[in-house]
């Protein structure tokens, strides 16, 4: 015991006093945000304002359909999608600029086409009365219209008719504006005799952001891992080591060692991510449906810290069977197939958590930390799976770690047998001579 | 042909204490990785006190035994006691260890790592502290106490190394090739610290292949070769087992001696000074009384015969 501590202080301390280790942790919430937060501002900063020109035969038609177009943002009607609350929800009238044309002569249709390879328009729909008949109606653009716009400009166009046929009916436009306003589906969802509302937008995103976090610890941590093994293998402190511990004490210390390290970076974070964007957060309406609560965060903590450990014992069984790194991560491919094969589960698990297949992989202890750890996110599962997926995880990483203890000393064998063979073909030639 | 001295056997008082009559006792052992036997049926015994030689051509099976007393390896057959007991963990903080190879973790500062190493051996933090103060104030090494392990140069972390193995006040010392690296300064420093050492009743296994530093350190040798124990015991005995065979001859006037066939098998004729090996069997004395019959002798010396010849002997006989 005195040793496992001994040694896991050392990793700790070693590792947490580094200079690496202070940049790595201060730095890494920053990058992550740029890496996020650009795209999305690139998205909308580099276009600019929209230069669009709807061609129509009747001017006032026109106008009618820019002033729907106006008052209607181009977003996908799903509210729960916190991902569109900044780039999509902005208002039209910052994002285009609409223009009537009332000539629809193919000379116009023409001098449109170049504008729009000059560059001087971004893009004209042509709606003349010949392409209202046919109930469908073109779009002239440099780029590929998103889904979104595409939708946008035929839902202002349809409105605008609808109110049209509508008020030649007799109809005034209030109560055709009420006639057409759309159902919307509210999806609420029962949990525990409670209802949940949301269609579980930002648990998606809350499962996506922890299973990162586990996915990428456990490759960050558990290369770490290995890359120890194999430096006390090839600098022989190993041989110091085993005369003072026993390689079980040794594994145990490094893998607890590394992984508090881990821990540490990620309770960092944590705090800097609560501090930065917690108030901000707050206000979303969003906010409320992320599953926070303390069963959850417990999940977390312990699928993590034994899904690292599983890995991590993998990884240091590769580097005490192995010599070089470069030797190592050839080796490495087996580590990941298990974790990508989770990552790719995620999106049944989030559909039908309830499905056969699903409870199945989750049992697995390879899959288990993070399609459990899913699971319970996204519906709590009977408990009875939970403790065993759990029975089932920790009985793999004890096996695993005492198989691997016993390896990193075969490790140090194979190291001897290799330097001895070439010394003994040198010594027989000395004896003879 | 050098004169040489066998070094005094080193009783001591603390050596008698420690109770059991040998340190290290390995009977039968034999290790084998897949086919190659790596030590075979090897038996040795090491008194308390005093310095231990292990030799051997290099892929001798030195590395593989110590490693074995260590107990990083297992033996395939055959016992290995310590201190009259079978060697298990619980003697491990006893036993301090200098590997061959260095071993250090090259990041960490020398004072963190000598600290470590002495908590693993079961001291406390402020007993260690002290203990590794005066060790580097004795090689030179207070210093570089705040400076990493890389920081330093390869005879540095030798001496950083043999601290760390000497800290716990081991009763055991097991020494790879300890003298590699250091500068003969520091490898004096070392030499007097290892006698200091056994004087006081520490037993010490000295593993090299250098055979003039096993000459004038240990009292006790045991010679592997191909996994086989060929010599062991007191090298003093050993010497005198392998038998005064050469001797040195300064003479004036009359060299019939030389010519007689029952006592010298070859000589080595430089006019005044011959060197004689003498034939099986013959007896210096006798060879003195015929040479002074006839001749003037300003010196008549029986040459002990040096490690390497012993050991160039028995190897090559092994190997024929």
């Amino acid at each position: 015991m005195r040793n496992t501590w001994l040694i896991f202080k050392r990793e700790y301390l070693e590792r947490v006093r580094t200079r690496s280790f202070l940049v790595l942790t201060l730095l890494a919430p920053g990058i992550m945000t740029v890496l996020m937060v650009l795209p999305a501002k690139f998205a909308t900063m580099g276009q600019g304002k929209q230069h669009v020109v709807i061609v129509t035969s009747t001017p006032q038609f026109g106008k009618t359909v820019r002033q729907q177009l106006m008052s209607a943002p181009v977003a996908d009607d799903d509210e729960d999608n916190p991902g569109s609350a900044d780039g999509a929800r902005q208002k039209p009238e910052d994002q285009y600029v609409i223009e009537v044309d009332a000539s629809p002569t193919e000379a116009e249709r023409s001098v449109l086409r170049d504008k729009v390879s000059a560059h001087a328009i971004d893009g004209y729909l042509w709606l003349t009365d010949d392409a209202l008949a046919s109930r469908k109606v073109t779009w002239y653009s440099r780029e590929i219209m998103g889904f979104q716009e595409r939708s946008w400009l035929g839902e202002a166009v349809s409105r605008v008719i609808q109110q049209q046929q509508l008020s030649s009916k007799g109809i005034t436009a209030a109560q055709a504006d009420q006639m057409l306003q759309p159902i919307k589906v509210q999806p609420v969802r029962i949990e525990r005799g409670r209802e949940a509302k949301g269609s579980g937008g930002a648990r998606f995103l809350e499962i996506v952001v922890m299973v990162m976090l586990i996915y990428v610890a456990v490759l960050l941590y558990g290369i770490s891992v290995m890359r120890s093994v194999l430096e006390e293998k090839t600098s022989r402190i190993i041989e110091v080591l085993l005369s003072s511990a026993s390689s079980t004490e040794l594994m145990a210390g490094k893998l607890l060692g590394v992984g508090a390290v881990g821990l540490t970076q990620i309770l960092v974070w944590i705090i800097m991510a609560g501090v930065v964007a917690l108030p901000s957060l707050a206000t979303q309406p969003n906010f409320s449906e992320l599953q926070l609560s303390p069963g959850v965060m417990a999940a977390f903590a312990l699928f993590f810290l034994l899904g690292y450990l599983l890995y991590s014992t993998m990884y240091a069984t590769i580097g005490a069977i192995t010599t070089t790194e470069q030797e190592g991560q050839q080796l490495q491919f087996l580590i990941v197939i298990p974790l990508v094969l989770s990552v790719f589960m995620l999106m049944p698990v989030i559909r039908t958590p309830d499905s056969a297949a699903v409870v199945w992989m989750s049992l697995i202890p390879f899959f288990a930390p993070i399609l459990m750890y899913a699971r319970i996110v996204v519906q709590t599962p009977p408990l009875w799976q939970i403790l065993l997926s759990l029975a089932l995880l920790i009985g793999t990483v004890a096996g695993l770690v005492v198989l691997c203890a016993r390896i990193y000393r075969i490790g140090v064998l194979i190291y001897g047998k290799r330097a001895t063979l070439p010394e003994i073909v040198k010594w027989l030639k000395y004896a003879k001579a | 042909m050098n004169s040489v001295q066998t070094p005094p056997r080193l009783t001591s008082a603390d050596a008698q204490e420690s109770g059991a009559a040998v340190s290290v006792e390995l009977s039968g052992v034999r290790k084998c990785y897949d086919e190659f036997v790596a030590v075979a049926d090897l038996s040795l015994s090491i008194r308390p006190g005093g310095i231990y030689g292990l030799l051997g051509p290099n892929g001798a099976g030195k590395t593989s035994t110590i490693r074995m007393i260590m107990g990083i390896i297992v033996p395939d057959s055959g016992r290995i006691s310590v201190f009259g007991e079978p060697l298990a963990r619980a003697h491990m903080d006893q036993f301090g260890y200098l590997p061959e190879e260095r071993g250090l973790y090259r990041k960490m500062k020398v004072q963190d790592h000598l600290l470590f190493l002495g908590q693993l051996k079961g001291l406390s933090a402020a007993e260690a502290a002290t203990r590794l103060r005066s060790w580097c104030e004795r090689f030179e090494l207070t210093a570089w106490l705040s400076k990493k392990v890389e920081e330093l140069s390869k005879g540095m972390q030798q001496k950083v190394q043999f601290i760390g193995a000497v800290l716990h006040d081991p009763k055991l010392i097991i020494m790879d090739e300890p003298f590699t690296g250091l500068d003969p300064a520091n490898a004096v420093v070392l030499k007097d610290v290892l006698i200091e050492m056994a004087k006081s009743g520490k037993t010490i296994l000295l593993s090299t292949h250098r055979m003039d530093q096993v000459e004038r350190l240990c009292q006790s040798i045991c010679l592997i070769n191909h996994g086989h124990a060929v010599l062991e015991g007191d090298l003093g005995e050993i010497k005198a087992r392998y038998g005064l065979r050469n001797v040195q001859i300064k003479y004036d006037g009359d060299a019939r001696f030389l010519q007689e066939k029952r006592l010298v098998q070859s000589f080595n004729d430089y006019g005044n000074y011959v060197e004689v090996h003498l034939a099986p069997g013959a007896d210096a004395q006798e060879l003195l009384k015929l040479a002074s019959a006839n001749a003037r002798l300003d010196k008549f010396e029986v040459m002990e015969p040096s490690l390497e010849e012993i050991f160039i002997d028995v190897v090559g006989k092994s190997n024929a």
